[in-house]
């Protein structure tokens, strides 16, 4: 036994970054987001066969795996040429909403209400889950656990794993919903609506009774003016599993509705030589740095976006959720950054509705969930809304079917400009004259990317669990002023180690 | 004592995968019928469900410590996370918040929880390969738990 000192994390890889560069006068100048890249995925596809793909994918990340599994497998119906039967449709649907469900309740209760239940400069000690559950009560953390349980047992149950779907099939589903699967279900359903009009009226107690909160959303430093994209069904109605991809100008009008095949006409990527990320924007309004306003083709995606670009919610308590927070702030379309997280419980209330509307379809327990594929593969794109924003899968394959080429587009890389210059106006706003920056300001400026959720898949499994972050403030000559980190502990450890030697 | 032996990573992630790979090798050496091996990719709140049920919980993961030597395998509780575990972060909850949340709202958490973290190198290169100093740490780790299981049926 020997005492080693840890310090988890710091090595640039591992971690986000956020840099604040100050001119002469202390005010700042620029601020840049690095996310961590993960490498190689094209190479790993190549040559696996491409039905393979819908339980590889979910492997990238172990935050979204029903999103990449369903993307997934409507880009190999696509490579095969085949329209799965209306009742895998649905189940596919019916999987999904519950997928929406368990991460729409995770980042909310998990992430988002810290900050305004506890409020935005608390003690970081307090401003967490538990803190939370400090506050408005253990039972709500018994609801919400509950009910990311529900939402977890439907995706294990068509998913057929507890985890990592492997359901989808080109051109349909591996199995049937059972009557009494079917029942359990419609009685969780009916229980997880309940729970989505609890957390609206929670959002409304906490947030909206608080002038102070609702200035800060509507507030100039979280306020940014961008195109929105996001699918819609046939009635422009926002859905997650189908539809076609409609964009919207900073004015609310459409400018584009496209099918996913289509999508390299409308969006190229940018690359900046101090990122990983690529900066996809909108081809036809074209790459104008990362710059606000109607001239920049930067727009952006997730559950705010979604609404934007639709006419409504296809649900009745959802469209009412939905009608009162266009009212409160202010009509269409809605650029308050912060806004992201109410429009998210919009969503949570719809997708609870469309999960109990499916669990009762007539149809829904049909056996004949798949049409065998009999064209010869070759190329494919597959859409869905990830709980992050809209999700873009691309195959390409030999007359085997096996992987030529991959492509995909995910959520957090859509939003990778926009989350860039939200956090550089979220530190103009509160940075002035060189001020001292406070664990406080850190989270204030954390607040503006943590609304679109990003995703940085590569950190959610190595221990301690969490994303660490690292802040930087640079003054005029580029010398170091202030260093922040979430995980500062160097303590000695007692612990056993072995070495290979 | 129910045990559950739980390996979490990516399997497709290089040395990610670490704790997976750990958990399989364990999967064929272990016959009590008390001790359960599980693997899984998911993280935070989502480990609380498997953990209920079991007194004790032995978790495999990966981990990157400043200056840490590849291959090293680190047998830790789950209280040196706590300097970590009051930070918000943007994405996810952490392991120690997740065990803290569960026992507050009174679920059935194992009374034992250790955790064996092995020092990897690449965590962001697609393959289903661990690179070679952590896959030397493999049979280490395996031993290590092995002989953790042994302590606990002679104590």
């Amino acid at each position: 036994m020997k005492k080693v000192t840890i310090d988890p994390i710091t090595r640039l890889e591992g971690h986000g970054k956020i840099e604040i560069f100050l001119n002469d006068e202390g005010d700042v100048e620029d601020a840049y987001l690095q996310i961590p890249e993960l490498r190689g995925f094209e190479k790993f596809c190549e040559g696996r066969p491409v039905e393979e793909m819908p339980r590889i994918t979910t492997r990238i990340c172990g935050v979204c795996p029903g999103a990449h599994h369903m993307a997934s497998v409507k880009a190999t119906d696509a490579v095969y040429h085949v329209d799965p039967p209306s009742v895998a449709k649905k189940l596919r649907e019916l999987f999904y909403c519950a997928h929406m469900i368990h991460s729409h309740i995770a980042h909310f209760y998990a992430l988002a209400a810290p900050d305004f239940v506890l409020g935005p400069t608390s003690d970081p000690a307090q401003r967490n889950i538990l803190g939370v559950i400090a506050k408005v009560g253990l039972e709500v953390g018994g609801e919400v656990i509950k009910h990311r349980a529900y939402a977890q047992d439907i995706q294990a149950t068509i998913g057929g794993k507890a985890t990592h779907p492997v359901c989808g099939l080109p051109g349909g589903m591996s199995k049937a919903l059972t009557e009494e699967e079917r029942r359990d279900f419609e009685e969780k359903a009916k229980s997880l609506v309940e729970f989505g009009k609890f957390s609206l009226k929670l959002f409304d107690d906490l947030v909206l009774a608080n002038k102070e909160y609702v200035n800060l959303i509507v507030g100039d430093i979280y306020t940014m003016k961008s195109y929105y994209m996001g699918l819609v069904d046939a009635q422009n109605k926002v859905n997650f599993y189908d539809g076609e991809i409609r964009v919207v100008d900073p004015d609310g009008k459409e400018i584009a509705r496209f099918k996913p095949d289509d999508y390299l006409e409308y969006i190229a990527e940018h690359t900046e030589p101090w990122s990983y990320l690529k900066f996809p924007f909108l081809k036809k309004v074209g790459w104008k740095g990362l710059a606000e306003g109607k001239e920049s083709g930067v727009y952006r995606v997730n559950s705010l976006a979604r609404l934007n670009v639709a006419d409504g919610m296809a649900t009745p308590l959802a469209q009412e959720a939905y009608e009162r927070m266009y009212q409160t702030l202010g009509g269409k379309p809605v650029h308050a950054t912060l806004a992201f997280h109410w429009a998210r419980l919009v969503e949570l209330l719809y997708a609870a509705e469309r999960l109990l509307e499916l669990c009762q379809d007539d149809e829904i327990t049909d056996p004949n969930v798949r049409i065998i594929p009999t064209a010869t593969p070759d190329e494919g794109v597959g859409v869905v809304e990830a709980p992050r924003g809209t999700l873009f899968h691309h195959y390409q394959t030999d007359e085997k079917g096996l992987i030529t080429k991959a492509n995909m587009i995910v959520a957090t890389a859509h939003n990778s400009a926009a989350m860039n210059m939200s956090i550089k106006k979220a530190a103009q706003g509160l940075i002035h004259k060189g001020k001292v920056v406070t664990e406080g300001l850190l989270n204030m400026v954390e607040m503006a990317f943590r609304a679109y959720d990003p995703c940085m898949a590569c950190a959610t499994h190595t221990l301690p669990g969490q994303m660490p972050l690292e802040l930087v403030i640079y003054d005029s000559n580029g010398e170091v002023v202030e260093r922040l980190t979430h995980h500062t502990h160097s303590e000695p450890l007692g612990i056993k180690v072995a070495s290979v030697s | 004592m129910k045990t559950l032996i739980l390996g979490l990573g990516n399997p497709i992630l290089s040395d990610d995968g670490v704790g997976l790979r750990v958990a399989e090798e364990l999967k064929g050496r272990l016959a009590q019928p008390e001790v359960t091996v599980e693997e899984t990719s998911m993280a935070g709140l989502s480990l609380l469900d498997m953990l209920v049920g079991y007194d004790r919980a032995i978790i495999i993961d990966a981990i990157q410590t400043v200056g840490g030597q590849v291959g090293q395998v680190y047998l830790l509780t789950p209280e040196v996370f706590d300097a970590t575990r009051h930070a918000t972060s943007p994405h996810g909850v952490g392991f120690a918040t997740a065990i803290e949340l569960g026992s507050r709202l009174g679920l059935a958490l194992p009374q034992q929880i250790v955790i064996f973290a092995i020092e990897v190198a690449d965590v962001s290169t697609f393959s289903e390969e661990c690179t070679p100093e952590v896959r030397r740490a493999i049979p280490v780790c395996v031993n290590m738990i092995l002989q953790e299981l042994d302590g606990s049926h002679n104590a």
